[in-house]
């Protein structure tokens, strides 16, 4: 039976099996944690950006002073922003009501809106093929005679709508009689003025976006809500890098006591080295075998702690976000080299303490 | 004899305690650093959502319709109720006054301009700039709106306006013009050109005292914006607090929920109606709970880290003073009296590190603090220690090392005095 490395390898972690698994289980911890930790780090960005979809329109489309825009505008402002942005058109007019009250209409497509601004509190939204259903704001309902037969006079022209709720949001549309934008443009003759366009992502996105809504609709005035899209920016930005400082702070912790741990194993296994030394082994090869034996370790701890790293992260993230952070194949590298990195100083350190002493000495019992 | 082994120990072994210690530092800094920033995190974004804008409304019951596009008014209601100025003192004495943490009253009317051609009138609104509503709180219509920004300064004195840049573009007006306001010819001097990026724009802010005086409505608001910490909505908060069995209406009143902070306030203040703006408040809930929520998780992560560090590194530190152990057993002592014996040190050093750990860590949660949320003033010394989490921070600490160090001195008080000498180098 030849003495090779791989053998001695083999014997020393299998004969050692308690210490063996407390380095393994030391390495998988570090593993995991830092794959964990790179994985919601990495898609941290996405997921935020994804709740800043809630706050509404963060672009809006207008014509020059509040003049009607051409009859495509919708259309052609969806293909501009893309697919994944959510585009509602409006149209106004000050009508009267039966008691004589001014009040603004708008013309508008429901289901639009109904993604666009989700935070609007509404009793029931009106079904697609009423024509005459209208949303009431809460403080214009007090304004009207009768909430499921408003009459409301605009040039003349009467037309009585079907109050299908209330729509309650705290803000100007609490004073706003919202029509289906059909029987709007029929009723008043004006079509839609106002473009909102909620453009997911960051600034720079939403500027990515404004420059082709620009090249695709001349004449029109485009413009972003400021506050939002900085608002949006900064937030993410300062989470970000909070994420990251608290990244590297427990990556080190963990890269410390891994360390720790390693290297006091190998310095207990003083008499191993001193009577490989005896029996003639150079300190080439003695480190030679600690190295091989910590790579080893590190890897299978690399590979258990990266399945366990990501389901942590899937479960983290599923528990917060509520929706799941798929495993990242890019974190893999940086764990690997972060195990490897502990795994190899733990296993030279040690070595190079031990270097200067005696094996006689060692096996003597000193 | 026990004390003298102590600090002998302490005394003579400090390379072995360094380890140990080390990885407790370490563990107790990651962990303070990490629950100091999220017990904090709640306050920074909220103050970072303030971007959105006040997240409740107040406005007078007894309103008339507003007739807005786009933010315009575009027929003025002559007339009209108002609230009154005075009244917002009584805001200090609701459940959650503490948690106001901004007001933003003003007063809309439109003022006849002498002089500028074809424009005769300018529509005026009066609000507070930096107006000290109490010792804790200075506020005004800046701190509800970051995002202004002026080129100028903002009106100090009651004959001073500042212009939104749509308006200053119409009447062509620049920094130190004149213009002449109201049936009375009043002169108020320009003092700032504001790019507001809103419906602000088109419009002239001045001091509300002013205002009032143009419009002749002393005392009068005709609408307040106001900025609170609040708690995200849930099914509870949407209940009518009215329909609720009173024990249940104590709770929801105690909780500020946007809705009860708005109920408090329609209570306080005659004549006004109060209400969330569902566009701030829907979605700053929502982010403000998925961001704190990242956050205590991290710090449950770095918990799990420094848990597993300083254990990992306790159960190394004892695991080499098996020869200690032998000796002490040899020599007469009893199972208790040494377990007892290295308990203490591992407390204490639990304790020692642990203490320092939690300075350390303080500090480094202020110093990314203030990095990260550059510009939320300067950091107050006395605000970076949090008392709470000494004992917390220090508790843990030592619970962690002893449970450690429990299974290498069982295992070592196990075995047989003279087989562990003899095999130990």
């Amino acid at each position: 039976m030849k003495l090779t490395m791989w053998s001695m390898l083999r014997r020393s972690i299998a004969h050692r099996r308690a210490r063996s698994l407390s380095a393994l289980v030391a390495l998988t911890v570090s593993a995991g944690v830092a794959t964990a930790l790179l994985t919601l780090y990495a898609d941290l960005d996405a997921k935020l950006h994804h709740e800043f979809r809630n706050f509404g329109a963060n672009v809006v489309v207008t014509g020059a002073t509040g003049a009607s825009l051409p009859l495509d505008s919708v259309a052609r402002v969806q293909a501009a922003a893309g697919a994944d942005a959510t585009v509602a058109g409006f149209g106004y007019a000050v009508a009267t009501t039966d008691r004589g009250t001014e009040v603004v209409v708008a013309g508008t497509d429901f289901s639009a809106i109904k993604r666009l601004d989700s935070w609007w509190s509404v009793d029931a939204w009106p079904v697609a093929g009423e024509a005459d259903a209208a949303l009431l704001g809460q403080r214009a309902a007090n304004f009207v005679a009768d909430e499921h037969a408003v009459k409301l006079v605009y040039a003349g022209k009467t037309v009585t709508l079907h109050g299908v709720g209330r729509l309650r949001t705290g803000g100007d549309e609490d004073s706003r009689i919202y029509m289906p934008m059909a029987a709007f443009t029929a009723w008043t003759g004006a079509r839609v003025s106002v473009v909102e366009v909620q453009v997911p992502g960051g600034a720079a996105k939403v500027e990515a976006a404004i420059a082709r809504l620009k090249t695709a609709l001349p004449g029109l005035q485009v413009a972003p809500v400021r506050q939002l899209v900085e608002g949006e920016s900064r937030i993410v930005d300062r989470t970000h890098a909070l994420m990251y400082a608290a990244v590297l702070l427990i990556a080190l912790t963990v890269g410390v006591s891994v360390l720790a741990t390693l290297s006091a194993s190998v310095l207990e296994r003083r008499r191993d080295f001193a009577l490989m030394k005896a029996l003639g082994g150079s300190q080439r090869q003695l480190m030679g075998l600690f190295l091989l034996e910590a790579l080893v370790l590190s890897l299978g701890g690399v590979a258990a702690g990266y399945v366990v790293g990501s389901g942590l992260a899937w479960a983290i993230s599923e528990g917060n976000f509520g929706t799941a952070t798929l495993p990242r194949v890019g974190v893999l590298p940086l764990v690997l080299l972060l195990n490897l990195l502990v795994a190899v100083l733990a296993a030279i350190l040690p070595v190079r303490v031990l270097r200067g002493l005696q094996p006689a000495a060692l096996l003597k019992g000193e | 004899m026990f004390f003298r082994l102590l600090l002998e120990s302490f005394r003579r072994q400090r390379r072995r305690k360094l380890l140990a210690g080390v990885a407790i530092l370490l563990g107790t800094t990651a962990v303070t650093a990490m629950l100091a920033l999220a017990t904090t995190i709640g306050d920074r974004i909220h103050k970072e959502l303030a971007v959105y804008g006040a997240n409740i409304v107040v406005y007078p019951k007894a309103d008339l319709l507003d007739v807005k596009i786009g933010g315009m008014n575009v027929k003025p209601a002559t007339g009209g109720a108002y609230l009154h100025e005075t009244d917002l003192e009584k805001l200090k004495t609701i459940f959650w006054a503490n948690n106001i943490t901004g007001l933003s009253p003003e007063l809309a009317f439109d003022a006849p301009l002498a002089g500028h051609g074809e424009a005769t009138s300018v529509p005026v609104l009066g609000v507070w700039f930096q107006h000290a509503f109490s010792d804790a709180l200075t506020t005004g219509a800046i701190a509800l709106h970051p995002w202004w920004k002026v080129s100028g300064s903002w009106p100090t004195a009651a004959n001073q306006a500042v212009a939104g840049a749509g308006l200053a573009r119409r009447l062509n007006l620049h920094v130190g013009d004149q213009i002449s306001l109201g049936s009375a010819g009043t002169a108020v001097t320009v003092t700032g050109i504001a790019s507001t990026g809103d419906a602000y724009d088109a419009k002239l802010l001045m001091p509300v005292e002013a205002a009032q005086g143009l419009a002749g409505l002393p005392n009068d608001i005709s609408r307040m914006d106001v900025s609170a910490r609040t708690k995200p909505e849930d099914a509870f908060a949407r209940k009518d607090p009215d329909s609720l069995p009173a024990a249940q209406r104590e709770i929801w009143y105690c909780r500020p929920y946007a809705n009860s902070i708005a109920y408090q306030i329609r209570e306080a203040i005659p004549g006004a109606q109060a209400e969330q703006v569902r566009r701030v408040e829907q979605s700053e809930g929502t982010v403000l709970e998925r961001i704190s929520g990242l956050m205590w998780l991290i710090s449950a992560a770095a918990l799990l880290a420094a848990g597993f560090a300083v254990s990992a590194a306790m159960a190394t530190a004892i695991l080499e003073r098996r020869a200690e152990i032998g000796l002490m057993r040899s020599l007469g002592a009893s199972r208790g009296g040494i377990a007892m014996l290295f308990y203490t040190e591992t407390g204490l050093l639990a304790v020692l590190a642990g203490g320092c750990g939690y300075v350390i860590g303080s500090g480094l949660a202020a110093f990314l603090g203030a990095r990260i949320f550059a510009g939320d003033g300067p950091v107050v010394l006395s605000t970076v220690l949090n008392p709470v989490l000494l004992p917390v921070v220090v508790g843990l600490a030592v619970l962690v090392a002893v449970a450690g160090s429990t299974p290498s001195i069982r295992t070592a008080l196990r075995m047989d005095p003279t087989a562990i000498l003899r095999a130990d180098a």
